[in-house]
C-alpha cells in the first residue's frame, strides 16, 4: 500500500482512527449526562456547537503547524543544491531538529574534506610550477648548445604539463560551488584592481585602459573566479591592442553584461568559435589552450552564465560576459 | 647594475643567477625571506626578483616591509601562482611587474631591463651618449658604430653611468651598484674601471666631478 508511505495519511488515517474509537464511548458519556440533565437550554446547544467547531479548526491547524516544517526542509535542501545556502537553518521540531542537525555536522565535514581537497590540488599545481620552471631553462641550455631536438621536446612537454596544470586547477576550484554561498561581488572594485595591474604588466606598451563601470553592479559569486575571467578577458585585450582597450558594464534582465573592447586586429568570425572551445577531456592534448578563454568559458557556464566573441566597434576584438546579478 | 634574486628553490636560483650574469648584471641570491629581507634593507639594489612562497619570510610581507621602509627598487614577482586574483594582490602590494612560472628566461631579462630602464626614467630600450650606445638587451657597447670589448666589471660601471646620465654618479653609489655581496671591492676600485674605460671608450664620455663623482657628457 503506496499511501502508507505517506507521512500526511499516516497521520490523517491515526487520526481517523482515534476518532473512531472515541465514538462510542463519547456516547456512553452523552447517555450518562443526558439522563442526568434533563432539560438543556437552545443556548446550551450553541455554546457546545462553537465549542466543539473551535476544537476542530484548532486540531486542523495543529496537524498542518506539524506537516509545514518538511516542506521549509525541501526548500532548505534545494538552496543547498544550487549553492545559494551552506547549512539549513531555522527551527523544526524536536523529532525533526536532531536530523538536521547531524545533516549539518555532515555538510561541515564534508565541506572541510572539499576545502582540505582542493588546497593540496593547489599545493600540487603550484608545487609542479617551479621544478617545470627548472626543466624549462634546462631547454634554453640545450638550444643554446645546439641540441635543438631535445630542447623542443621538452618545451612542447613543459607547456603541456603547464596547461595541464593550470586548466585543472581552475576545474577544481570551479567546480566547488559549495563556497559560493550567496556572495556578492561589486564588478567596479575587481575591474578597478585588474586595471591597476595590468596597467603596470603592460607599462611599456603605454595603452590606456578606460573603464565605464557602474558601482552598482554586482554578481553572484566568488571575488577569485570574477577576476580570473575578467583578468583573462582584459589581458587579452592588451595584448591585442594598438592604443586602447575599454570595458563597460550593462546591467540585463538579472543579469550584468561585461564587454571588452580593444582596438587591435580582431579575430576572423571562424576563428572565434575556436578560441573557446575547451578540451573536454583530460587526456586531450592541450586543453586550456586559446589565451585562456576556454577558462572563462567554464568559470562563466559554472555560473551560468556565458561568454561571447564579436567584432569591436572600436576595431578589434569585443568579448562579451554575462554573469548572473 | 645589481640585482637581487629571492628564490628559495636551488637548481632554479642557480639558473637564474647564472642568467643574469652572463647579462651584465652582478646578481646576489638569498634563499629565504629573512636573508633577502637584511639585503633588502642593507644594500642598494637596481632591481629584484622575488619568490612569493618562501620559507621563514614569504614573499608579500617581504616586499611590503620594504616599500613601508621606504625602499623604493623596481621588484618583479616571479611565482608559481598565476591567479589574477593573486596578481592584484601582488601589484598593490608593491610589486612593480608579475611573472607566472614556468617562464621563459628571455622574457624575464627583457622584463627587468624594462623595469630598471623605467625606474631611471629612460624610454628607449638603446641608452645613447653622442655615438657612444650602450644596448643592455645584447650587452654591446659601439663606439660610432664599432662594438667596444669591456669586461663585465667595466659593462656594469658604464651601464650605470648611462643610466643614470642626468645627474652626477658618486664613487660610493658606483661601488654599491657593480659589486655582488662578498666581493673583495678593495682590489678592484672604481677608479680603476674608469681609466680603463677612458682608454677604450676615449677620455670625454666621463666625466670628473670634483668631490662628487661622475656624470656622463656628450663631447660633441
Amino acid at each position: 500500500m503506496k499511501w502508507l508511505d505517506s507521512f500526511r495519511s499516516r497521520i490523517v488515517l491515526g487520526t481517523f482512527l482515534w476518532t473512531l474509537g472515541l465514538i462510542p464511548i463519547l456516547h456512553l458519556l452523552f447517555l450518562l449526562i443526558h439522563h442526568q440533565m434533563r432539560f438543556i437550554s437552545v443556548a446550551g446547544i450553541r455554546i457546545l456547537l462553537v465549542f466543539s467547531f473551535l476544537c476542530i479548526a484548532a486540531g486542523i491547524w495543529q496537524f498542518r503547524a506539524a506537516i509545514l516544517p518538511f516542506g521549509r526542509l525541501r526548500r532548505q535542501l534545494s538552496a543547498l543544491r544550487d549553492g545559494s545556502n551552506v547549512r539549513i537553518e531555522g527551527n523544526y521540531p524536536s523529532e525533526v531538529q536532531p536530523l538536521v542537525n547531524d545533516l549539518n555536522s555532515l555538510l561541515g565535514h564534508r565541506e572541510q574534506l572539499v576545502r582540505r581537497a582542493l588546497a593540496k590540488a593547489g599545493d600540487l599545481a603550484h608545487g609542479l610550477k617551479t621544478p617545470l620552471a627548472v626543466l624549462a631553462q634546462e631547454a634554453e641550455r640545450a638550444e643554446a648548445e645546439g641540441e635543438h631536438e631535445t630542447a623542443s621536446t621538452i618545451n612542447l612537454q613543459v607547456d603541456r604539463m603547464r596547461r595541464q596544470v593550470d586548466y585543472h586547477l581552475t576545474q577544481a576550484r570551479a567546480t566547488t560551488p559549495s563556497n559560493v554561498s550567496g556572495a556578492r561581488c561589486a564588478v567596479l572594485l575587481s575591474v578597478e584592481g585588474l586595471t591597476r595591474t595590468l596597467e603596470k604588466i603592460h607599462a611599456a606598451r603605454g595603452l590606456t585602459i578606460e573603464v565605464d563601470v557602474s558601482a552598482e553592479h554586482f554578481i553572484r559569486g566568488q571575488r577569485e573566479d570574477l577576476e580570473e575571467m575578467l583578468g583573462n578577458l582584459l589581458d587579452n585585450a592588451c595584448k591585442w591592442a594598438k592604443f586602447k582597450v575599454k570595458i563597460q558594464s550593462a546591467e540585463v534582465n538579472d543579469a550584468v553584461l561585461v564587454t571588452v573592447d580593444d582596438d587591435g586586429p580582431g579575430l576572423p568570425p571562424t576563428m572565434r568559435d575556436q578560441m573557446l572551445q575547451r578540451g573536454v577531456r583530460a587526456d586531450e592534448s592541450a586543453p586550456g589552450s586559446g589565451l585562456g578563454l576556454a577558462i572563462v568559458r567554464d568559470l562563466a557556464e559554472l555560473y551560468g552564465g556565458s561568454v561571447t566573441l564579436d567584432a569591436s566597434p572600436v576595431g578589434g576584438l569585443r568579448a562579451t560576459l554575462r554573469l548572473p546579478s | 647594475m645589481r640585482v637581487l634574486v629571492v628564490e628559495d628553490e636551488v637548481s632554479l636560483a642557480k639558473q637564474l643567477t647564472a642568467a643574469l650574469r652572463r647579462a651584465g648584471y652582478a646578481v646576489d641570491h638569498a634563499a629565504d625571506g629573512e636573508g633577502a629581507d637584511l639585503l633588502g634593507h642593507d644594500e642598494n639594489y637596481d632591481a629584484v626578483v622575488l619568490d612569493l612562497g618562501l620559507p621563514k619570510v614569504d614573499g608579500f610581507s617581504l616586499l611590503r616591509r620594504w616599500r613601508e621602509a621606504g625602499r623604493t627598487m623596481p621588484v618583479l614577482v616571479l611565482t608559481a601562482r598565476g591567479s589574477w586574483h593573486e596578481k592584484v594582490r601582488g601589484i598593490d602590494g608593491g610589486a612593480d611587474d608579475y611573472m607566472t612560472k614556468p617562464f621563459r628566461m628571455e622574457e624575464l631579462l627583457a622584463r627587468l631591463r624594462a623595469l630598471i630602464r623605467r625606474s631611471t626614467g629612460k624610454i628607449n630600450p638603446e641608452l645613447r651618449c653622442g655615438s657612444l650606445v650602450l644596448d643592455p638587451r645584447s650587452g654591446r657597447v659601439l663606439l660610432e658604430g664599432t662594438e667596444v670589448n669591456l669586461t663585465s666589471h667595466e659593462f656594469r660601471v658604464l651601464s650605470y653611468l648611462m643610466h643614470h646620465s642626468q645627474r652626477i654618479v658618486s664613487q660610493s653609489e658606483l661601488t654599491e651598484h657593480i659589486y655582488s655581496q662578498g666581493f673583495d671591492r678593495d682590489s678592484n676600485t672604481v677608479e680603476v674601471f674608469i681609466a680603463r674605460l677612458r682608454r677604450k671608450i676615449g677620455p670625454t664620455f666621463i666625466e670628473t666631478v670634483r668631490n662628487l663623482g661622475y656624470r656622463m657628457k656628450d663631447p660633441a
